[in-house]
């Protein structure tokens, strides 16, 4: 800044000529300080950071995604390699007329709200348990998250065993309630509600630390001004508490349906193989068996899409109401 | 050298659909060397035309220059400034050192020995040698004021910013902190920029204050000139603690008529006045005497509401004798005079001691005499 | 996607009305009631464990004949099954790591600098938060959306003669998936560990950044010097969380591996058919693959847990 020292001295119009014109040649004819200009001073020098990340998750999650579609638009199965000179939609035509893709779409259906209310429930009722001032409390929290942090691939291993017929815990304990067997995974009424059983015990650890952030969020004087006006604790709970944890019943909520949306990898291993126990077939299996076990490129795309649908039905309010709140 | 100009510098910032003017059409020039202050109430700006000057901010039209060139368009990595920010926004992973050669490390081709010799001396003159390898965790407040400055004063640069950079010092250290920066400003002789809402910063510090409301620059001028020939009402009442008491009056030909008082006004000061009619009488709570008698032309009897006693002087808060209760101005008179509430007493308001602001546009058309 | 987060042991709990008359009273029905509760569900969580556990040391007699979380008596004990689980594992343990381990270093650098282009850096946020979104909702996509793609784009790609050198060397051309899943795993992965360091660059001190452009450093110095060095606390959460989805993940190593006879094939994949027959099933088999395939991310949960609850609440 000490070049030119002699400039600045007498009239400011001069300056002010010299000083555009100056600019002028350094900004206007460089693409770097347009694109500057237009997206913000940082933009180019900061792109060598995003951009190519950005570009490799555009590639693999949106250009796939887009690719999808075109596929589940042609009739491409077996061998070789999709032809993209004729498209329709008589993918999805036939999936409304296959019974096992409708019955697949309720199953998702059942389980995505089914999964995410009881989960919801008992992670509710574990963080607040675990809020009552408790001693231990580190031990506990970590041994309810636990089952998060293992694999659908083991914890699908756990559960076959824990529904076994013969000798599974379930039927044990309730034998010895005096209530006959049960056959969990046989049963095609039953089976989809033991796997949201299953998947329950593994992700109510997630819902409890989202719902005990939350709660720990809450200021004080709520809790002692509740005391104050004689609630008793179940009313405090019910009238002041919960209703403050929206935003984390919302997030994590979304982040539930999606791992119910997820469940593939549990079904799989589960009876270790792309068809999953009748009555819990889900459009996520559906599409995999489609694909990898018929060869139906085309018509797995288009449950595919059917899926992914479903899900932006469910993320897309939830990032518009993130991105509203500024929280993007 | 280090001049620094703002040019009808203005800045909008998008809200919604409409935008916010923040700043708008700022005129200053500081001369090199030169301390000034920039105050205003909060939200009027200052801090955005202080991040601007240092390019943090973009500048939406105008133009500032650094030593008589434009630096609009420079960023504030190349634009030799130091700032000092509120929260000293030290690096908390490097030691007192590290964070004082970051900057001669990443600005400048100096070695590794010159480095070390600059941040030396630095940190002699912010009295921290002994920190140096300390990291702004194990530092107190005082001494993390006095790391920024020192990472400030270590790069030698064309001009110190200064975003209130006292207002997290407890009021001993500030007034401590304060002297010292004087000391460092003389010694150094670096043009600084410096920000506050603490008008006794602004009062004891600067060469010059700016005072800026709703991004408009009210006045640049002394701190003496501010206080006593303010240019307008905003200024008077925003400059001086307790600030001056303002009286709505109307100017009926040589009278001035306010709803519980008349003000008679000389010939020089009628003059000043002109053909306004619609004006805003102002007074400094010093300049409001006692009076021995109501006989004076500019006497008044009032009845006192509340007195705080400040030990040196009392704050006396009075009432006109025919004004409703609560609707008081302040007088402050020595700390020996016995007043206490209720007491009915005369003042004086001084005719050389009033001001006369324009009611509607707010200007100064007359300022108190000042004894040359 | 909470802002915010964890709460380190918060002390909401001075104002429990129970604790207070808990610890005036001694233990009243409702701290008994409370504790019972908490044991109920410790148990909850812990017997499918326990039972996999007792039963992957029990022979078939043993399996069959006693109670599925009575630990295995005398002659019904055994390591039969854990020694056949580990033969049949093995090589998958060491296949896992050959991915998990670059994809998870790889994504959380990549999403480190992604959330660090988009967050402390100075361009309009009009344009910013397409390019946010976008990220934040890749975290959402269901993969069977992308696997179609995602096959075809692999089988154009002509890997196997990319890697000639490496078969030349006398390693097996299976490993070639080892790459695939490395890519694919960061490019999926992306998103959350972007999501994740953003929440954190979001609460880094604005000032001291501008402090250190106004000190004269570039964009790529301040990372390098500031926000990398300080970055730590979330490096370790990102890790954790990406080491554990990677590991445990078992679709992608289906689509791209495929069948578990690979010389690739990662644990999970051997896992998921171990122990079925036609026969019938071999539970203490699959007890003993499933502890081992799950020993990697439990010894990490144990020593990190407090980091991956910070993960996943985020």
């Amino acid at each position: 800044m000490t070049r030119n020292t002699d400039t600045g001295d007498d009239s400011g119009d001069a300056v002010t000529d010299g000083g555009v014109a100056e600019e002028g040649q350094r900004s206007g004819f460089s693409p770097v300080a347009a694109l500057n200009e237009r997206f913000g001073s940082d933009f180019v020098e900061s792109s060598q950071f995003w951009l190519p990340p950005f570009l490799l998750v555009g590639l693999f999650v949106y250009g796939a995604i887009i690719w999808n579609l075109l596929i589940s638009l042609t009739d491409f199965t077996g061998f070789g390699t999709p032809d993209y000179s004729d498209l329709d939609f008589q993918m999805y035509s036939r999936a409304l007329a296959d019974s096992g893709f409708v019955d697949a779409a309720i199953n998702t259906f059942i389980l995505l709200v089914g999964f995410t209310l009881v989960t919801l429930a008992l992670g509710l009722g574990l963080a607040i348990l675990i809020d009552r001032n408790i001693r231990f409390e580190n031990t506990f929290r970590t041994i309810y998250l636990l089952p998060m942090s293992l694999s659908f691939v083991v914890t699908a291993q756990f559960w076959a065993w824990m529904f076994n017929f013969n000798n599974g815990v379930i039927n044990i304990v309730i034998t010895s309630l005096g209530l006959g067997r049960v056959d969990w995974i046989g049963n095609p009424d039953i089976v989809l509600w033991a796997v949201m059983f299953a998947l329950m015990w593994q992700f109510a650890g997630y819902a409890m630390v989202v719902f005990l952030a939350g709660l720990r969020a809450i200021p004080n004087e709520h809790y002692e001004a509740a005391k104050v006006d004689g609630a008793s604790t179940v009313r405090m709970y019910w009238r002041v508490i919960i209703p403050q944890l929206k935003g984390s019943t919302i997030s994590a909520s979304v982040v539930l349906m999606v791992f119910a949306l997820k469940a593939f990898d549990f079904l799989y291993s589960l009876v270790g193989g792309y068809r999953p126990p009748n009555g819990a077939d889900i459009l996520a299996t559906k599409m995999v068996r489609e694909a990898y076990a018929n060869l139906n490129w085309a018509y797995a795309s288009a449950v595919a899409i059917t899926l992914f649908v479903m899900t932006l039905g469910i993320v897309g309010p939830y990032l518009y109401y993130q991105y509203n709140r500024g929280n993007l | 050298m280090g001049t620094l100009e703002l040019d009808g510098v203005t800045k909008v910032f998008p809200d919604g659909d409409g935008e916010v003017v923040a700043v708008d059409d700022v005129d200053i020039e500081m001369r090199d060397g030169e301390f000034l202050v920039v105050v205003g109430p909060s939200g009027c700006g200052k801090s955005t035309t202080l991040r601007m000057v240092a390019g943090l901010e973009t500048i939406s039209s105008g133009e500032i220059r650094l030593a008589g060139q434009r630096v609009n368009d420079v960023k504030p990595q190349h634009r030799d400034i130091a700032m000092v920010f509120q929260s000293y926004a030290l690096y908390p992973h490097m030691t007192v050192e590290g964070n004082m050669a970051f900057g001669l490390e990443e600005s400048t081709e100096l070695s590794d020995e010159e480095i070390e010799t600059r941040v030396a001396d630095a940190a002699e003159t912010m009295g921290i040698a002994e920190l140096l390898d300390r990291k702004p965790a194990d530092l107190s407040g005082g001494q993390r004021q006095r790391v920024a400055l020192g990472r400030a004063i270590v790069r030698d640069p064309e001009v110190f910013l200064m975003d209130e950079p006292l207002s997290n010092l407890d009021a001993k250290l500030r007034s401590e902190m304060r002297t010292e920066l004087q000391r460092l400003q003389d010694e150094l002789d670096v043009t600084t920029m410096y920000v506050t809402h603490d008008q006794t910063e602004a009062m004891t510090m600067g060469d010059r204050i700016a005072i800026l409301n709703a991004g408009e620059l009210q006045q640049v001028a002394t701190p003496l000139e501010c206080y006593h020939e303010p240019a307008n009402r905003f200024v008077a009442g925003f400059i001086g603690d307790p600030s001056m008491n303002f009286f709505p009056v109307e100017r009926d030909d040589e009278t001035l008529v306010a709803d519980v008082f008349d003000y008679p006004l000389s010939a020089p000061t009628l003059d000043d006045v002109g053909a306004v009619t619609d004006l805003t009488l102002g007074v400094r709570p010093e300049d409001i005497a006692l009076a021995g008698d109501s006989s004076g032309e500019h006497t008044f009897s009032t009845v006192v509401e509340v007195v705080e006693p400040m030990g040196d002087e009392n704050t006396v808060y009075l009432r006109f004798a025919d004004a409703p209760e609560g609707e008081t101005f302040i007088a402050t008179v020595g700390g020996l005079q016995q007043v206490s509430a209720g007491d009915e007493i005369t003042v004086e308001i001084p005719e050389e001691t009033i001001h006369l602001f324009d009611g509607v546009s707010g200007e100064a058309v007359h300022n108190r005499e000042i004894d040359e | 996607m909470s802002n915010d987060a964890r709460t380190d042991g918060g002390t909401v709990t001075e104002a429990d009305p129970g604790a207070s008359a808990g610890l005036l009273s001694g233990l009243d029905a409702y701290r008994v009631l409370l504790y019972l509760g908490l044991l109920g569900m410790l148990t909850f969580f812990l017997i499918p464990i326990e039972s996999g556990l007792v039963t992957s040391f029990k022979t078939p007699s043993g399996v069959s004949g006693s109670l599925p979380f009575a630990p295995p008596t005398g002659g019904t004990f055994t390591f039969e099954k854990w020694r056949a689980a580990f033969d049949a594992l093995g090589r998958g343990l060491i296949n896992s790591a050959l991915y998990a381990i670059p994809a998870t270093v790889i994504s959380a650098l990549l999403g480190s600098f992604t959330a660090y282009g988009l967050t402390q850096s100075n361009w309009k946020q009009k344009y910013k938060a397409p390019v946010l979104a976008l990220l934040v909702a890749g975290v959402f996509i269901p993969y069977q959306a992308v696997l179609v793609p995602l096959s075809q784009f692999w089988s154009m790609i002509p890997l196997q003669e990319w890697l000639g050198f490496l078969w030349a060397l006398g390693i097996n051309n299976d490993y070639a998936s080892v790459i695939e899943l490395i890519i694919t795993h960061v490019a999926y992965g992306l998103p959350i560990c972007t999501v994740l360091f953003r929440s954190y660059y979001k609460n880094m001190s604005e000032e001291m950044i501008e402090a250190a452009r106004l000190d004269g450093a570039s964009i790529r110095r301040i990372y390098r010097r500031i926000v990398l060095p300080l970055s730590g606390p979330m490096f370790a959460v990102v890790l954790i969380y990406q080491f554990t989805q990677i590991w445990n993940d078992l679709l992608f190593t289906l689509v791209l591996v495929q069948t578990e006879s690979s010389a690739a094939a990662p644990i999970v994949l051997i896992l998921a058919g171990l122990g079925t027959s036609l026969e019938g099933q071999d539970f203490a088999l699959r007890m003993a693959g499933a502890f081992i395939a799950a020993l990697p991310t439990l010894a990490v949960y144990i020593a990190f847990g407090e980091e991956f609850a910070e993960g996943v609440a985020t």
